[in-house]
């Protein structure tokens, strides 16, 4: 590991300095003078970052990339071997049996269809609710931000007690007030992933709330006059005035929304534990490396996700770049 | 154009009457109320519940004492908070993550702003190969190292007790999107400021701590603030590098990391639970409320990132 870590290092020192005596040969053709003095106190400036990056963010990178091909187990750092794409194989492999792998999809496309829209629509909505003038709607705005405050792990916690099996729970105790049995929402496959998915949307909608209000201010108050002295009833003043003033921001929301869903780990980590029917891919991916320590799994799982995720947002990007 | 004249155009509609617009308001003003209930109702819950005991919590299912403390035993009210506070060392953890907090900051500041210092105002061979670099860790999406980091730190500190809190500090005190942000603000101040302090004999050092840092207090309050919720809210890379303790000695658990094992603890009630999450909850509440403009600079940046 340390042998890897060394030439790895070696590398990024041989590219640099390649860099460098590029930059200084061209430095003439570029117009660019270089002092030596403040050269070198620039490279004293970045040296904390430049060693801190290239050991927490560059090298985790760079070695996630490398253990998805090894039979890395965690308590045997000194017997990695490259076996190359047997970690995919077993990938397909789980898949085709519909292993936890399979669920871990299943359920994450689940809560990425489910929660994407939801959040975005809520966000647009209460946007659209709260931009006007007046202490009512400021009042409206804090109240909608709130649950953005509260953590991811405190949301989790908290709607533990509220979906709590039994006549203890919130809402099972409110459904008996009308007569229904009590339900056990976290451990039934069918209402597990849409209760994650509506804890999820009410915790994360009120900031899409805020940076679409930051885009709607962007939007300039003549057109929507224009657009009234033209007779526009508010249907088509939204989808000719507001629609197309949001779009930039409606890209970023959605890319955000969209890679942060793929992402989930923490409600059913803290609500569920790791069940077939909420085990997500992040969870998987955690569980493979850290409970279970097959590392070598867990990387090639990661990479599978980056180029998915990687994959989605460039082809989002794409269509929505296209309709300008 | 006169008002005859507008009246006469094509489309025009006369202003809706007042009686309409005060109807309006109060179907808004309903609809607002009722829509912010909906979103508060698990919050009020929350706040409800911590203040009764498990019987008076009992007492109250399926009613709208849910909703309401525990006004019939005011003097007790506060008996879990007191309980979570003592018997199960919340005020401990919540030191130790105010200190990670602080530690970080400091350091994240220092670390990204000379960076961004560097990338926005002086010039050095190689700089091209760096702003390829950090845009390029910003835009693309990787998906989480936290297990490949998890070896590096375990293998680079060798996991003894004392030193892992430093691989719950170090890796969050570098963060290639404060470096851009710093360096998008260092953009921004004129040269003349520098020139001005060069004239007086400061060397580079001496212009980053005497002229820029002054002048940058709101990025650095943005940073500081944004670091500040990321690590207080951070529970799953803490509870992988530290130790929980069970031999009396002081815990180096930070706050949402214990309330994953306070949840598990043997005979804790409902109400007990809730004064934990709230308390978990209260300095962030705090930070939203005193940092406002900054959570919303920070923000307006964020759509930088694209």
């Amino acid at each position: 590991m340390l042998r890897t870590t060394l030439i790895i290092l070696a590398i990024f020192v041989a590219l640099f300095v390649g860099f460098v005596i590029y930059d200084l040969k061209t430095a003439k053709r570029r117009r660019e003078t270089y002092r030596t003095k403040s050269s070198i106190t620039a490279y004293l400036m970045l040296l904390p970052a430049v060693i801190l990056a290239f050991l927490f963010i560059l090298l985790p990178i760079l070695y996630s990339l490398g253990y998805a091909f090894t039979d890395y187990y965690l308590l045997k750092p000194n017997d990695i071997n490259f076996i190359w794409f047997d970690n995919f194989k077993n990938f397909f492999e789980e898949l085709k049996t519909k292993g936890t792998l399979y669920n871990a999809i299943k359920n994450t496309l689940t809560f990425v269809v489910g929660v994407v829209p939801l959040q975005i629509g809520l966000g647009l909505l209460l946007s659209l609710f709260v931009n006007r003038p007046g202490i009512g709607s400021k009042i409206f705005k804090v109240c909608f931000f709130a649950p953005v405050v509260i953590s991811l792990s405190v949301t989790s916690f908290l709607w533990l007690q509220i979906l709590a099996a039994g006549e203890n729970g919130l809402l099972n105790s409110l459904l008996g007030v009308f007569g229904f049995p009590p339900h056990d929402w976290l451990r039934d496959p069918k209402t597990a992933m849409p209760c994650i998915i509506v804890l999820s949307a009410w915790q994360g909608c009120g900031y899409q709330m805020l940076i679409f209000l930051s885009g709607l201010s962007n939007i300039r108050k003549e057109l929507y006059e224009a657009a009234s002295l033209d007779g526009a009833n508010i249907w088509r003043k939204f989808w000719l005035v507001t629609w197309p003033g949001l779009r930039s921001t409606f890209v970023y929301i959605i890319i955000t929304v969209f890679i942060g869903a793929c992402r989930i780990l923490t409600q059913p980590m803290l609500m569920t534990g790791y069940q077939d029917h909420t085990v997500t891919l992040s969870y998987y991916m955690y569980q493979q490396g850290y409970t279970f320590r097959w590392v070598g799994q867990s990387s090639a799982v990661a990479l599978i996700m980056t180029i998915f995720i990687g994959g989605i947002t460039l082809i989002q990007r794409r269509i929505f770049r296209e309709k300008k | 154009m006169d008002k005859k004249a507008i009246q006469q155009l094509p489309n025009f509609r006369p202003n809706k009457t007042p009686v309409k617009k005060t109807v309006k308001e109060v179907v808004y003003h309903v609809v607002g109320i009722v829509l912010s209930l909906i979103f508060l109702f698990p919050i009020i819950y929350m706040l409800a519940t911590s203040t009764k005991s498990e019987s008076s919590y009992a007492a109250g299912l399926g009613s709208l004492s849910m909703f309401l403390p525990d006004f019939a035993n005011v003097g007790t009210m506060f008996e879990n908070y007191k309980s979570v506070l003592v018997n199960y060392d919340i005020w401990k953890y919540a030191l130790n993550s105010f200190l990670y907090a602080a530690i970080v900051i400091v350091l994240n500041v220092i670390v990204n702003g000379l960076a961004g210092y560097v990338m926005a105002k002086l010039r050095f061979p190689g700089k091209r190969l760096l702003s390829f670099m950090i845009i390029f860790l910003i835009v693309v999406p990787v998906e989480t190292s936290i297990i490949p980091l998890y070896s590096i730190v375990k293998i680079m500190l060798g996991l003894k007790q004392q030193m892992t809190v430093i691989g719950v500090i170090l890796p969050a005190t570098i963060s290639i999107f404060n470096i851009f942000l710093f360096t998008q603000f260092f953009e921004g101040i004129p040269k003349e400021y520098e020139e001005a302090a060069r004239i007086d004999g400061s060397n580079t050092l001496g212009v980053f701590a005497k002229v820029i840092m002054p002048l940058s207090k709101p990025i650095i309050a943005t940073v500081a603030v944004f670091c500040f919720i990321g690590v207080w809210n951070d529970y799953l890379w803490p509870s992988m590098i530290l130790p929980s303790a069970d031999d009396g000695s002081w815990p180096l658990l930070p706050i949402q990391t214990a309330l994953m094992d306070i949840q598990k603890q043997e005979g804790i009630t409902t109400g007990e639970i809730m004064s934990s999450l709230i308390i978990t909850s209260i300095p962030i509440f705090v930070i939203y409320v005193a940092a406002q403009k900054y959570i919303v600079q920070g923000f307006g940046t964020a759509g930088l990132k694209m």
